[in-house]
């Protein structure tokens, strides 16, 4: 058993140290930060403010509107990104003889940084499309939502595929039988069976692409930029241009705590609500 | 063997995932710093270096992206004939003083880097060496070193202007001379089916360069530029603004819109005759190398209310690091000597760089045809100032989205105006 402990350790203390050294040391020194105004200059005072820059977040219009364009936009891409992730993963479980490769190439846009992705497809939505005749679509604003939406599609309904994949071949094939047996159609199983099943991997991708699309941002910035008016301007968008364009890291690093908590919250109340409705075999 | 099979793929996938995450997380540090060193064996002095001091490594960054490789040989040659080393960190130009700012603040920073003299040498203004003891400081052409609280610590890299750049076979500048003059012109390109005046979409072409010249044409433009910032004058009161405001409302009316325009694209269709004016500076020259352009070209004024000034200024100088050692900093400004007195280096800023002299005794012979009408602009006393170099550091980010919303509505060019002006006010703040 000591033995065991060891091994653990050994294993996980790296990663622990790493996790602590770039993760939870920046963080508590950025919940100090943003108590001050300060432009970033180590010779430059930095000065007290105590709750301002908290209170002033809520007040900044710029900000809010960034906020509720990034949950819509969420919304959009969580549906779209689960929907056809689960979809690709059915295809690619059956008999399909191409299924290898259609995973492989499904999964391949997953590999292509963000920014790549963006830049491509930023040629695609604006010089293309008024090639043919579309118009501009990344200078109007729905447009260039739904331009953000198609690519985040694009970039990660491979990922989470992979993690259905996996949750479906874990259900056993016993049950599938038994199922076909009781004379249960394609949908019936799918839906009784398969779907309940899958709770776990439901559970994780929702998880991720909750907390990814919150948190986009070399999307954002490669593809639409903040756009006129900053009309296609995201959470983490925002954040950065406070910090690095404008120079108020304090100011930035509040709006960037009380993102922290926006996300932290929705996602426990997710992993606890898809918690709940996963069946144990 | 089928679980086996799961596995072995989801290993497969984990593995390829990180990678992934590693690619990002190089991409994501887009001003990585790839460093090209050339260390120095022999420490014999030559040149700027002299004999009784210690030298340290210098090193270099700089913002000017279109010099990288001839820099990095001049960097080559300096070690060889000094013996002190040098490296050049490279920046994709985009995040350059966002990374210097990190770096300089944790005391890592380079020895001898760039910054455009004006808002961002202020803001870093205790992070400078004074540099009046160079030997050339007295040579530097009047008001073209940077003076920093009564120090002069940033020694300038050339002459840049900016304005309308002709296509003589498609439009003869001299007939420019109004804002009227200028729309109508626009009206009859668009008849004619070519692109009046082309803008683009990044920040600076799209709006920070054109809205210079209202602010410059004013009679004391650091005084003007203050009073719009603390709120006490409205630039809509302003003729030299409403003019602006019509010349953009004319770009939105008759040419090809800004915004789906990019720099590339913009002095393409120029060079290819699609496009008769550009509002840029001689910069762009480098662009039209790769074409055969065979027309004549030159930068002509903005003329609004009959401006025939084109704005001219140092767009960067460099400046040594304060905080470097004293033996950097003196391998630094032993840089700074060989490359403006020496011959070698003197032949990388004229000839290599393509810079348009500074300093008193230098000459070049060989300049594009933008850059001696710049030259030529300047020698005549025909310029006026880069106002812009004085806005709030990072308003670009603020008036570009303004601007962009005006070319993607049909808002007016009073309110365009109105906006930009709140912009100000509130980066003043």
């Amino acid at each position: 058993m000591k033995i065991k402990k060891g091994w653990y350790a050994l294993f996980t203390m790296p990663l622990m140290l790493i996790f602590i050294i770039v993760v939870v040391i920046p963080f508590v020194i950025g919940i100090g930060y943003s108590f001050v105004t300060w432009d970033g200059f180590a010779k430059h005072q930095a000065d007290f403010v105590g709750f301002s820059n908290y209170t002033k977040v809520f007040r900044d219009e710029r900000f809010l509107r960034a906020a509720l364009r990034t949950t819509i936009y969420t919304l959009f891409s969580v549906l779209s990104v689960n929907v056809l992730g689960l979809i690709f993963s059915l295809i690619v479980t059956t008999a399909l003889k191409v299924r290898n490769f259609a995973r492989t190439m499904l999964f391949v846009p997953y590999l292509i940084g963000g920014l790549i992705l963006g830049y491509i497809w930023k040629s695609v939505f604006s010089e293309y499309f008024l090639s043919i005749g579309w118009g501009n679509w990344l200078t109007n604003a729905t447009r260039a939502m739904i331009a953000m939406v198609v690519v985040t599609t694009w970039q990660m309904a491979g990922y989470v595929m992979i993690v259905y994949i996996t949750g479906i071949m874990a259900i056993p094939d016993d049950v599938l039988e038994a199922a076909k047996v009781d004379g249960a159609g394609y949908f019936q199983t799918l839906f009784k069976i398969k779907f309940p099943l899958l709770m776990p991997s439901f559970t994780i991708c929702l998880f991720l692409t909750l907390s990814n699309c919150f948190k986009v941002y070399d999307v954002n910035v490669a593809l639409t930029g903040t756009g006129p008016n900053y009309q296609s301007e995201m959470f983490s968008l925002n954040i950065y241009n406070e910090i690095f364009d404008l120079s108020n890291f304090g100011y930035g690093q509040a709006k960037a705590i009380i993102f922290f908590m926006i996300i932290a919250v929705i996602t426990l109340i997710q992993v606890s609500i898809t918690k709940k409705r996963e069946v144990a075999m | 063997m089928k679980m086996k099979k799961t596995l072995a793929f989801f290993l497969a996938a984990t593995m390829t995932a990180t990678l992934a995450l590693e690619g990002c997380g190089s991409t994501a540090d887009s001003g990585s710093k790839d460093s090209t060193s050339t260390s120095g064996e022999s420490t014999e002095s030559a040149g700027g270096a002299e004999e009784g001091i210690e030298y340290g490594k210098v090193i270099i960054f700089q913002s000017k992206t279109e010099i990288m490789d001839q820099l990095n040989k001049c960097a080559e040659d300096f070690t060889e004939e000094t013996g002190i080393e040098v490296e050049v960190w490279e920046t994709s130009g985009d995040s350059y003083f966002t990374d210097l700012k990190t770096d300089v603040s944790t005391g890592k920073g380079p020895t001898l880097f760039s910054l455009a003299p004006g808002s961002e040498s202020v803001t870093m203004a205790d992070y400078l060496e004074d540099l009046s003891d160079l030997s050339f400081a007295d040579k530097i052409a009047e008001n073209m070193a940077d003076e920093v609280n009564g120090k002069m610590v940033g020694v300038p890299y050339t002459l840049e202007g900016f304005g309308l750049v002709y296509d003589k076979s498609l439009v003869d500048p001299a007939t420019l001379n109004s804002t009227d003059a200028l729309i109508s012109f626009l009206e009859k390109a668009k008849a004619d089916g070519i692109n009046g005046l082309g803008l683009s979409q990044e920040d600076y072409f799209l709006i920070m360069h054109i809205l210079n010249t209202p602010f410059a044409l004013q009679n004391d433009p650091d005084a003007y530029l203050a009073q719009v910032l603390a709120g006490t004058v409205r630039m809509i009161d302003n003729e030299e603004f409403v003019e602006f405001a019509k010349v953009m409302e004319a770009i939105r009316a008759n040419c090809t819109n800004p915004v789906d325009l990019t720099y590339d694209n913009n002095c393409g269709d120029f060079a290819t005759g699609k496009t008769a004016l550009i509002h840029q500076g001689n910069w762009a020259y480098g662009m039209f190398k790769d074409y055969e352009v065979e027309f004549e070209m030159g930068v002509a004024p903005l003329p609004i209310v009959g401006n025939n000034k084109v704005a001219v200024s140092v767009p960067a100088a460099w400046y040594v690091n304060t905080d470097a050692s004293e033996e950097e900093k003196a391998s630094a400004k032993a840089f700074l000597e060989w490359l403006y007195t020496s011959e070698t280096g003197a032949d990388y800023l004229m000839n290599q760089f393509g810079f348009i002299p500074v300093v008193e005794g230098m000459t070049s012979e060989k300049l594009d045809p933008l850059s001696q009408s710049v030259a030529d602009a300047a020698a005549a006393g025909n310029t006026i100032g880069w106002s812009l170099s004085n806005w709030p550091a990072g308003i670009s980010t603020a008036l570009a989205p303004i601007t962009a919303q005006f070319f993607t509505s049909d808002m007016t060019g009073e309110e365009l105006v109105n906006q930009l002006n709140d912009a100000f006010v509130e980066a003043a703040k």
